[in-house]
């Protein structure tokens, strides 16, 4: 067996410096810096579009072999793997084991902490994945230092304590409490008490747009704005309660999980959810996103995993034989799914979908309530009824890790400065879509939403009220007579009312003509003159 | 007389033809044409004998006859009568003019028919026994087209008579030469002349008419323009197709250094150079280099130096303490008035001015303000009352004293009107003092020097034939025709040289006088070509016209030329345009990969997909070490496989009793059913979506029948919904089941997209297309790309960046300058032109190394 985690480079082999291999291995970096294919300028007609447009892509292949080059040299350190030889199977290497293989630092990340009075524990990240925030169930919050597991905070809030989320970093975090939502800061001090949210579910927070979202007991959707605090969205999902809730770190579209075996996405912006997915028979009990937005779990309750990709809205594949109470993907992909007592840790190693890759037994009656993968780490944090504890999956963590995305080992001016930087470049909440690569593009034409009967009615109803609450200008003596008054009035709302019908008489003339067409267009060429033209 | 005749009597004919055959009617001017194409091409007899059968049949088909018109028609009186006068001459007209023209040749006369008539027949007759051809076809060459010429106006200078216009009887040289011929110059301008007629090159042609003239000139100046147009065409195009254009190139802040100034400098004046000699001898920057022994011998001073030096040095110190004393005495002197008087004559004198920059600046300025008065009031301008009276009653003229005040005033005038420094004129004006100096000295030279110096010159110009060997002129054609045109030159110039020679030796006066020749009237486009100086100086018609004949061969050399030179660039565009498609092929088409971050890291997945295949072999080999593995449901594939065990794995791990149930699985299925039996939810899910899609894509009305609306009940009960309001119906559901189509989630039975438009998100996006883009698809592919410094290396932030214009401000932006630009060459961004260092950003520059994946 062979082990080998991203920090330590022991077990990595050196190869010889072949310069086709390097090649090989820097055009499929280059690739996918490229971002996708150009346009193809054989169909541009303009002459010096093609030539600018030749330019520019000679500049962005220029840059991606750039890219691929500083990936190849200045990001040095690999992906930790696990292999085996014989008849070893990957899913029956235990933690002992890979702690015998693995130098001491990282053999440090294998732990059990037991607290046994505050029941299942729920789990939350820094981005940088320095910090662990731990909420337990009956009312324990404490904020640990994971590079050298130092309790920063800890308090009891004397609640129950649903869930847990940091901010934007390791100074503020929400609590989801018994009645209401509180955010705490780094020391524990209590800054704000969200109760426009009712009692809260699930908490999580978007980070690119600074939104805090919520789902409470009677199913809505709340979207804060934790800048100035204003809430931006609450929709009522009308899908009843639910404690199923993830964010799509590509796109910061919410999904939610449903009782009846489906999952909705939703944007702040609209009310209506952006997709519904009959995902399972029963209830889900679990979503996840894959870091790059494209992949999706879903756990039901009737013992199935499936993975489904978001781009074709199509199940790629079900994995049979359990559910999962939490799930949750690693860096570079791993599917973490926690039931009961036991862990299991699914990888896509060979591309041809999610297969066993690791598994881990808890002592037998610890109720697994949260896995989650520390970023940049080869550790997966598990939060459960006994505590939490941290176990090693290698390869799961992304190996470089960008200061200026994430710093693990980030000072505290660098922390301001980063603070500032992403309040700059905040985005605002109507950014949130399912295709963020579209922004900028042409808006997608569509059909006109005819607007139904109701509506016009009542936007007739407004026009006429306005025409009537029209303030009249008082003239002189003699101009200004009552019946003269009431006679401009009654004009005034006469000619509110008659852009409407005129409108109806317009579109059916338009369908008229329309129809007309279709007709002529239906015929066979033969018969097309005969067509009345009108 | 007879000519006339027979004209009408043809035209009568004529007539008569067009009443019975009528052919296609072409107009007269195409007739004529046609004619003319015909005639001169033939030899003249068979030409004749054509026309004549022609004649004969009576015009062909596609001869037009005109009609005669409706007014002399007289058909049905629609016209006021009215006389035709046309061939309708009295019996008894005569044309007087008609004996003075004839002259031989072709036209007939009155008198002399009968001979003529006699000779024709003789004539006619030979020409049959050669030929073996009737003789009506020779009649119509001698008889059927007499001309007759009547002159409009009187013989004169201005109105040469017709035989001079056709070329004959012309005055010839001889003609002018023979009454001359025994007077003393005879000789020569005979030999002259002889040499003229040898002399083919020179021969002035007959100016081509005004229209042709001007055509070819325009044709000339076309092809030079274009020529000097095309120069400037991929200097013109490399500009548009840079990326950038730089306009800092020529920031050019002088000398940075005191060094540099140092190494500019140039010793000018004898001092200067003395020394310059000095330091840069050769022996005395080895002597620093080698060691001071050598310096101390350079050193020495001889004895004389030494004397000579003390000497002066003495001289010096002397003149020194004098004016020392001078001063000290002068100082002492305690007298108001002479120290006044001393500063007023320091001031006035121009040494003071010198002296002192302050009080020459107030001198200057003291200057400037007299001089605005002046022009302002033109006081001393002839304009003061006494000055004009003074003039008017010519006062100026009688007395001297009144005039010489008058002239005093005048130049005091000039004097203060005069702009003060005009040191920039004379430096302007050098340039022309060289030609004015040469043509005062021509003027007031003797003829034998302006001779000898014209040969001077010539020699000058037959020594320095200078080929350029770069450039155009050094194209092989150019020089061809650069080789041909000096040759030419040189000949004209040897030639000139003899004529000098000549007039050397024949003193020169007289050959002087016959060169001016004066009221020459001038043909053709004068020739602005630069000639050589000695050809004009004593011009004579003869090299001046030739000049422009030279200047014609001139520019049909230059009129190949730019053809050619058209030419290539156009081959060039077309490799560009080659080489540019190779470049968009050459890419490799890459295949589009979407997720940039999922698998970052190839070697991880290398790895572990050799270890799963391994995996996978061993699981193969191996019989499978549970045996509750052995499925009942074959048809799962591997992966199942995988999964059930490990169901069954994950048993064994923790709890057993759940573990029995996981081998039965279709009974685990069945459980799942049973236990999800009771809520449908795969029917909610679908109620769901139809709700959703009809509130998305509303479904159209079914026609409902209102009774009494639009029609009486019974009718309408008996017709049923109108046919109209069906076909809308259908229409609509057409329509809308279009719009289901559409969807994106029309096959997902399991999905719902939804499609309402989000208005606030809608400011995202853009609603029509941005200016050069045509295709949407295009316009997106390009916006692929992020360009900001988070997602881009530093080093190629930079040129993404980068504006169509770079331009320090404040730098002036000249007009485009001619360089020579290689058309092959590819615009590259990477190397600015003007090879201007990027400086990179602070921002950037921190950012080093820094990529971050989407």
């Amino acid at each position: 067996m062979e082990v080998a985690l991203e920090d330590n480079n022991l077990m990595e082999k050196v190869l010889p410096p072949d310069e086709q291999e390097i090649d090989v291995e820097l055009e499929a970096k280059e690739k996918k810096y490229l971002r996708g294919e150009g346009a193809n300028l054989e169909s541009v007609k303009d002459k010096k579009l093609k030539t600018q447009l030749a330019s520019r892509e000679k500049l962005y292949g220029k840059s991606a072999k750039a890219a691929a080059k500083i990936e190849k040299w200045l990001l040095p350190a690999s992906a930790g793997y696990l292999e085996t030889d014989g008849l070893e199977k990957t899913w029956r290497i235990k933690q002992t084991d890979i702690a015998k293989e693995v130098d001491l630092l990282s053999s440090r990340n294998q732990y059990d902490i037991v607290l046994p009075d505050f029941g299942p524990y729920n789990l939350d990240f820094t981005a940088s994945g320095r910090h662990m925030l731990a909420g337990g169930r009956k009312g324990h919050l404490a904020l640990v230092d994971m590079m050298n597991m130092n309790l920063i905070k800890e308090i009891h809030v004397r609640e129950t304590v649903r869930d847990v989320a940091f901010l934007h970093n390791d100074q503020f975090f929400a609590a989801a409490q018994k009645k209401y939502s509180y955010i705490y800061a780094r020391d524990g001090t209590e800054i704000h008490c969200l109760k426009e949210r009712g009692p809260v579910a699930r908490l999580r927070f978007l980070k690119n747009h600074f939104l805090l979202a919520s789902v409470n007991k009677i199913g809505q959707l709340h979207y804060q704005d934790v800048t100035y605090g204003d809430m931006v969205a609450s929709i009522r999902t009308g899908k009843g309660r639910t404690d199923v809730m993830e964010v799509n770190p590509y796109n910061g579209v919410v999904a939610l999980g449903h009782s009846g075996g489906t999952v909705t996405m939703w944007k702040p912006t609209s009310q209506a959810p952006l997709v519904q997915m009959q995902c399972h028979p029963g209830p889900v009990s679990a979503v996840a996103f894959h870091p790059n937005g494209h992949l999706m779990a879903t756990s039901g309750k009737e013992r199935k995993v499936k993975i489904w990709d978001l781009r074709k809205f199509e199940e790629v594949q079900t994995i049979h034989g359990f559910h999962a109470k939490t799930l949750s993907f690693s860096q570079k992909g791993l599917l973490a799914a926690g039931t009961g007592s036991f862990v299991q840790i699914l990888g896509d190693s060979s591309g041809g979908g999610y297969s066993r890759y690791m598994s881990h037994p808890m002592v037998k009656g610890y109720q697994v309530e949260k896995v989650m993968f520390r970023p940049y780490e080869d550790v997966l944090g598990i939060g459960h009824s006994m505590g939490w504890s941290s176990v090693l999956i290698p390869g799961s963590g992304e190996p470089n890790f960008d200061s200026w995305v994430a710093n693990p080992f980030e000072t505290s001016k660098q922390r301001r400065e980063k603070e500032v930087h992403l309040l700059l470049d905040k985005l605002p909440p109507e950014t949130i879509m399912l295709d963020p690569s579209k922004i900028g593009a042409m808006r997608p034409s569509r059909r006109k939403e005819k607007p139904t009967r109701g509506e016009i009615e009542a936007e007739k109803e407004v026009a006429i009220e306005a025409a009537k609450s029209v303030e009249m200008k008082k003239k002189t003596k003699g101009r200004n007579k009552p019946s003269k008054r009431t006679k401009k009035k009654k004009e005034l709302v006469e000619n509110a009312k008659k852009t409407f019908p005129e409108l109806e008489e317009k579109n059916i003339a338009g369908k008229k003509r329309r129809i007309g067409e279709d007709a002529a267009a239906e015929l066979p060429t033969s018969l097309k003159r005969f067509a009345r033209k009108n | 007389m007879g000519g006339l005749k027979r004209k009408s009597s043809s035209s009568a004919k004529t007539l008569a033809k067009s009443k019975k055959k009528k052919g296609p009617h072409l107009p007269n001017s195409i007739l004529k044409v046609i004619a003319n194409q015909k005639r001169p091409l033939n030899s003249d007899e068979e030409d004749d004998d054509v026309i004549g059968s022609d004649d004969e049949h009576g015009g062909d088909l596609y001869e037009y006859e005109e009609g005669v018109p409706e007014e002399e028609s007289r058909k049905n009186n629609r016209y006021d009568r009215h006389d035709n006068y046309d061939y309708e001459l009295p019996e008894d007209f005569e044309d007087e003019n008609v004996e003075s023209d004839d002259d031989g040749g072709n036209s007939d006369n009155d008198e002399a028919e009968g001979d003529d008539d006699d000779d024709d027949d003789r004539h006619t007759r030979m020409l049959q026994s050669l030929t073996g051809m009737p003789s009506a076809a020779f009649e119509g060459e001698s008889k059927s087209k007499p001309v007759l010429f009547t002159e409009a106006y009187p013989e004169g200078e201005f109105n040469p008579t017709r035989d001079v216009l056709e070329g004959k009887n012309v005055l010839t040289e001889e003609d002018f030469l023979a009454p001359l011929e025994g007077t003393p110059g005879y000789q020569k301008t005979s030999k002259q002349i002889a040499r003229m007629r040898k002399d083919t090159k020179h021969v002035v042609h007959a100016p081509l008419p005004k229209p042709q003239r001007e055509r070819l000139e325009r044709k000339a100046v076309i092809g030079l323009v274009d020529e000097e147009f095309s120069k400037w065409v991929h200097l013109v195009k490399k500009n548009r197709e840079a990326p950038t254009v730089y306009f800092n190139q020529d920031v050019d802040l002088g000398y940075s250094t005191v060094g540099a100034i140092a190494s500019e400098f140039q010793p000018r004046t004898e001092f200067e150079k003395k020394m310059a000699s000095v330091l840069n001898d050769s022996e005395v920057s080895e002597a620093h280099r080698d060691d001071g022994a050598r310096l101390l011998e350079l050193n020495e001073v001889s004895m004389e130096d030494h004397i000579k030096d003390r000497n002066h040095i003495a001289k010096m110190r002397s003149l020194l303490f004098r004016h020392e004393l001078k001063s000290k005495r002068i100082k002492k002197i305690k007298s108001k008035t002479y120290h006044r008087l001393k500063n007023k004559d320091l001031k006035n004198s121009s040494l003071g001015a010198l002296m002192d920059p302050e009080m020459a600046k107030e001198e200057a300025m003291r200057q400037e303000a007299k001089r605005v008065e002046e022009r302002m009031t033109l006081k001393h301008k002839n304009t003061g009352k006494w000055a004009k009276r003074m003039i008017s009653r010519g006062l100026n003229v009688k007395y001297d004293g009144t005039k010489a005040a008058i002239a005093e005033q005048l130049q005091m005038n000039a004097n203060l009107s005069r702009k003060m420094n005009s040191m920039r004129d004379g430096s302007s004006s050098d340039e022309s003092d060289d030609e004015e100096e040469f043509n005062d000295g021509s003027d007031e030279d003797t003829p034998s020097r302006l001779i000898a110096k014209a040969k001077e010159k010539t020699l000058k110009a037959l020594e320095d034939d200078e080929v350029p060997n770069a450039g155009l002129m050094s194209l092989p054609f150019m020089a061809r025709a650069m080789k041909k045109k000096n040759e030419e030159a040189n000949e004209e110039a040897k030639r000139a040289l003899e004529e000098y020679e000549e007039w050397e030796n024949s003193g020169g006066e007289n050959s002087k006088k016959t060169v001016n020749v004066s009221g020459r009237r001038v043909f053709g486009a004068t020739a602005k070509v630069e000639t050589p100086k000695e050809s004009r100086k004593d011009s004579d018609n003869f090299y001046d016209d030739s000049d422009s004949d030279n200047d014609m061969a001139g520019i049909e050399d230059n009129n190949i030329e730019p053809v050619r030179d058209n030419a290539s660039p156009a081959r060039n565009t077309i490799t560009d345009t080659e080489k540019f498609d190779d470049d968009v092929a050459g890419n490799p088409a890459s295949k589009t990969t979407f997720d940039v971050a999922m698998f970052a890291s190839g070697s991880w997945k290398k790895m572990t997909g050799s270890k799963n295949t391994e995996s996978k072999k061993a699981s193969k080999k191996t019989p499978a070490p549970i045996p509750q593995a052995q499925d009942k449901k074959g048809s799962r594939d591997e992966e199942s496989e995988d999964s059930e065990s490990e169901a069954e794995e994950m048993v064994d791990g923790i709890l057993t009793s759940a573990s029995k149930e996981t081998f039965e699985v279709p009974s685990q299925a069945e459980l799942v059913n049973r236990a999800f039996a009771g809520d449908d939810v795969l029917d909610e899910f679908e109620k769901d979506k139809e709700e959703v899609l009809n509130q998305e894509v509303p479904k159209p009305e079914k026609p409902v029948l209102v009774p009494g609306w639009g029609n009486w009940t019974d009718i309408q009960r008996k017709r049923g919904i109108s046919k109209q309001m069906v076909q809308k119906h259908e229409a609509e559901k057409k329509e809308w089941e279009q719009g289901l189509k559409t969807r994106k989630d029309a096959r997902l039975k399991h999905v719902i997209i939804s499609e309402k438009v989000d208005k606030k998100a809608e400011k995202l996006h853009t609603t029509t297309l941005p200016f050069p883009y045509t295709s949407k698809e295009v316009f997106e592919h390009s916006m692929r790309m992020p360009i900001g410094p988070e997602f881009n290396p530093s080093t190629i932030v930079g040129e993404l960046n980068r504006p169509e214009v770079v331009k320090k401000t404040g730098v002036i932006i000249k007009p485009v300058k001619f360089e020579e630009v290689n058309p092959n060459d590819e615009v590259d961004d990477e190397h600015p032109r003007n090879h201007q260092k990027q400086k990179p950003k602070k921002k950037t520059s921190r950012r080093q190394g820094k990529v971050k994946s989407k």
